[in-house]
């Protein structure tokens, strides 16, 4: 803070007569938190724009007259659109401020229900705490109340209580200046006003319950949540998201041993306050009727309940053989002591390195990694990064599906700073909205575009190659790039200025197209020669903790696609699924039938029902990741712990136990006694992870470089 | 100290015996039985007396009960549970949009200090004077919605 505020012109305010310094034009509503006070608002939010509508945040302001005397003036003003300026003198705390206050919340309750005992925001609503701080104890208003309709379903997620609206605008104003959609705007006038989709069409938004938590009142609440609980019902405790590798920091609200909804929590780093649909509404599996909650162990055609020990007696049996007759495939959301366990189990009990966390059409090999070619990392970037990045390049990546939280990131920075952002995709996606050029190339032109847009980056001067390169990419002229893509001429030279020095996004979902490493090397070339930055970011849970993990056969093991076929030829005798239903991950659904079908001992461990479910040899129930208490790597590297929210579902316990206990029946050792000394072993063991350790990773985590 | 065998054990001891013959012949005139013969006879209770809660019918029949959950709020010793759900069109149970699903008090939690009384804002749960509330096992202690609720108007 000190360091922004020499840079910036300092006035000098005072607050109910405490004399302060203030950024010039920093609004009061924000400057008199500074002393501890608070204003009380409605429409006012830190992240967007101030648009002084529900006239809570009434204080009255002065400034020196010739005499020296404070002079005031007639009217209150609105704190959230008032900038600071020189000698401003304001009163929050005044007789007056009090009546006007009493007065604007009196008016918004003229119209305001008061049906708080059935609302779904009642006991954590800002309009109740504001009456009972500022408000009046009584109603004077004896006529009717507006009646409009209660309950109207606005989404699949959102539910609109028109009667309850204090026009406030927050929702309006979220859909335009956070998550860009533009979905919700005010019709009508006055009184009536009333917040609403274009044509009363669905709420279509990938960002949509932002507006539950951002909406002073019950107006917008939440479908799933409805009349679940009330907020004095529930156990409130901080988890991390794990439906996507973002790694959002969330508050996970149970309720006696039941999931009932969760809610942004602000970390700066990643998510600032927002979540994405995907992982707010994501989070219902939690109470499925379909978890796994006994070992069962199959008996002929049948999954017979089990317990743990038998299980344990028959996997042993099936792995004895060990090297390359035994596998492991890893899911999206195992934490990292779950996986760093697992390759420790095969590795020094099974004396096997079969095991593979990957599920993309193209697997990269060991000679492929980027840092061993090229002397880069896969990840460059953080997600504030891109705040301040002046030119981003967005490749092949539908960024508002696959990555929300970095969306709304690159989005903020486009919004506030004026970003330029450079959008290349096969499909329309939500970043052409802002983009300052959008390239659509046609499906599997990926690598030619990249080669592209490098040997006219370095046609222009802007890139500096070998002369190697040079030959190599003479024949991406613009022209040819232009036929074999589809995108015109003219846009790649306008592009390659904006894509030069940019910081270039991809995923990892770029590994299911073709030519995909040539793509990704291009494209990191193009970031090294023109002082850019490169970054293709892992896509599941903690995809890219299993990388950092090394769940990945470099050891001289077999990758996903040569497991699965060699339980097909019957190479591979016993597979264990760690957490992932192969069906939905593994592009060829048939190779995954017949490799399940014909390999001779399966064990599944799944948290729920899947499909290789009734394949299974051995089905060991796994926690899911809020039952355990483990650690995840978001995307860009940051090591964020989830401390155990939920009680383990019958006898489930957490994968990292299971290769434990497994491990030390084969072989005697000390076992790790939990998951913080599963970690003081992966920082001794990973070199990366030695500043990770369960002292520090609470807050906003521990970044990996 | 010395102590006076008459004055001090047997006089007080005689005193006090003679309190009891003057009331034994009272009896009929200026004290009236004390005890009552429970639980052939019983006693009327006092009108705030607070015991087993009721949950309360509108006389059209709707319950007035719309699972708020202000009693589970303001209840000290946390012993009630509410789950809410919608009513619709086709099962209504209260007025609003909102019912109690599941209503469950843990009576050995249960002070009786009739708070949850007090949050009510329908007047839906009152604790009434039915005070024989006990049982043989642990469990048969959660009062649940169909036990509390009161019978259908007729």
């Amino acid at each position: 803070m000190a360091a922004v505020a020499s840079e910036v012109e300092l006035v000098n305010i005072s607050i109910n007569g405490v004399a302060l310094q203030v950024p010039k034009g920093e609004l009061i509503v924000e400057s008199v938190k500074r002393l501890g006070l608070e204003i009380p608002i409605f429409c006012y939010h830190p992240r967007m724009k101030p648009v002084g509508m529900c006239r809570m945040c009434l204080v009255e302001v002065g400034f020196p007259g010739p005499d020296g005397n404070i002079r005031k003036m007639p009217k209150p003003q609105a704190g959230c659109t008032l900038p600071a300026s020189e000698g401003m003198a304001i009163f929050t705390d005044t007789e007056q401020i009090h009546r006007d206050r009493k007065g604007v919340l009196e008016f918004l309750l003229v119209n305001h229900p008061l049906d708080c005992p059935i609302c779904d925001r009642g006991g954590e609503c800002p309009l109740q705490n504001n009456t009972l701080f500022y408000g009046p104890s009584t109603s004077r208003f004896l006529e009717l109340k507006r009646h409009l309709p209660k309950a109207f379903p606005l989404s699949k997620y959102v539910t609109l209580d028109l009667e309850r609206c204090i026009q406030c605008g927050r929702c309006v104003r979220f859909t335009e200046e956070i998550s860009g959609d533009s979905q919700l705007a005010f019709r009508f006038r006055g009184a009536s006003m009333q917040p609403s989709t274009f044509e009363l069409t669905d709420f279509e938004s990938k960002f949509s319950g932002n507006v539950i938590e951002i909406c002073p009142v019950g107006a917008l609440t939440n479908r799933e949540y409805r009349f679940r609980a009330r907020p004095w019902d529930l156990e409130t405790k901080p988890a991390i998201c794990t439906v996507c590798s973002n790694g959002c920091n969330i508050w996970f609200d149970h309720r006696a041993g039941r999931m009932v909804r969760t809610n942004g929590r602000t970390n700066e780093a990643i998510n600032e306050e927002w979540t994405c649909d995907r992982g707010k509404f994501g989070h219902e599996f939690y109470n499925d009727s379909n978890r796994v909650k006994h070992v069962m162990v199959r008996n002929g055609d049948a999954l017979v309940e089990s317990d743990w020990p038998t299980a344990y007696d028959a996997i042993r049996m099936a792995f004895a053989e060990g090297g390359n007759r035994v596998a492991a495939l890893t899911g999206p959301s195992n934490s990292n002591e779950d996986l760093y366990l697992l390759k420790k189990l095969f590795q020094t009990r099974f004396n096997s390195n079969n095991f593979d966390s990957r599920w993309t059409t193209y697997l990269p090999t060991a000679e492929d990694d980027l840092q061993k070619k090229m002397g880069v990392s896969m990840v460059q970037n953080t997600i504030a990064d891109f705040e301040s990045m002046s030119k981003v390049f967005i490749f092949g990546s539908s960024l508002a599906d696959e990555l929300p939280i970095l969306f709304l990131r690159v989005r903020k920075g486009w919004f506030n700073n004026g970003n330029k952002v450079v959008v290349a995709s096969d499909k329309p996606t939500d970043a052409d909205s802002f983009a300052a050029e959008v390239l659509r190339y046609r499906t599997g032109t990926e690598s030619t575009l990249a080669s592209g847009l490098l040997a006219l980056a370095v046609e222009k001067g802007l890139a500096q190659v070998p002369d190697a390169t040079r030959q190599s990419l003479s024949k991406y002229t613009a022209e040819h790039v232009s036929d074999e893509t589809g995108v015109s001429v003219d846009a790649l030279h306008r592009a390659v200025e904006l894509v030069a020095g940019a910081g270039i996004i991809t995923s990892h979902g770029i590994f299911n197209t073709s030519q995909p490493q040539d793509t990704v090397e291009t494209l990191a070339g193009l970031a090294m020669t023109t002082n850019g930055s490169f970054n293709c970011y892992a896509l599941g849970a903690n995809d890219q903790g299993a990388l950092d993990m090394g769940v990945v056969p470099f050891g001289g093991g077999m990758d996903t696609h040569s497991i699965l076929q060699g339980c097909i030829d019957g190479t591979v005798k016993a597979l264990w699924l760690v957490g992932c239903d192969p069906f939905e991950l593994h592009p060829d659904y048939d190779l995954v039938e017949k490799a399940l079908e014909n390999v001779h001992f399966l064990v599944v461990m799944a948290d729920h029902q899947n499909g290789a479910v009734p394949f299974a040899s051995v089905l060991l129930p796994e926690t899911a990741p809020a039952e355990q208490d483990g650690t995840f790597t978001n995307m860009e590297r940051r090591v964020q712990r989830m401390p155990q929210v939920l009680a383990a579902k019958g006898s489930a316990k957490p994968a990292w136990r299971v290769f434990s206990e497994l491990a030390i029946r084969i072989q005697p050792e000390t076992p790790p006694f939990g998951p913080a000394d599963c970690m003081k072993e992966i920082a001794e063991s990973i070199p990366s992870y030695a500043v990770a350790d369960y002292a520090n990773l609470g807050g906003e985590g521990v970044l990996i470089r | 100290m010395s102590v006076n065998l008459f004055k001090d054990v047997a006089k007080p001891i005689m005193a006090g015996f003679g309190i009891t013959r003057r009331r034994l012949q009272q009896r009929t005139s200026k004290y009236k039985d004390v005890t009552v013969q429970y639980p052939e006879q019983r006693r009327e209770q006092y009108p705030r007396t607070r015991w087993k809660h009721a949950l309360k019918r509108y006389d059209s029949g709707l319950e007035k009960c719309i699972g708020c959950s202000l009693c589970a709020g303001a209840c000290p010793a946390r012993c009630i549970y509410v789950e809410a759900a919608e009513n619709t069109d086709g099962e209504r149970y209260s007025a609003g949009e909102r019912y109690a699903v599941r209503y469950e008090i843990n009576m050995i939690r249960c002070i009786f200090c009739g708070y949850c009384q007090d949050a009510c804002p329908t007047g839906a749960i009152v604790l009434e004077k039915d005070f024989e509330l006990a049982n043989y096992k642990r469990e048969s202690f959660i009062y649940t919605k169909e036990m509390l609720l009161d019978p259908m108007p007729k």
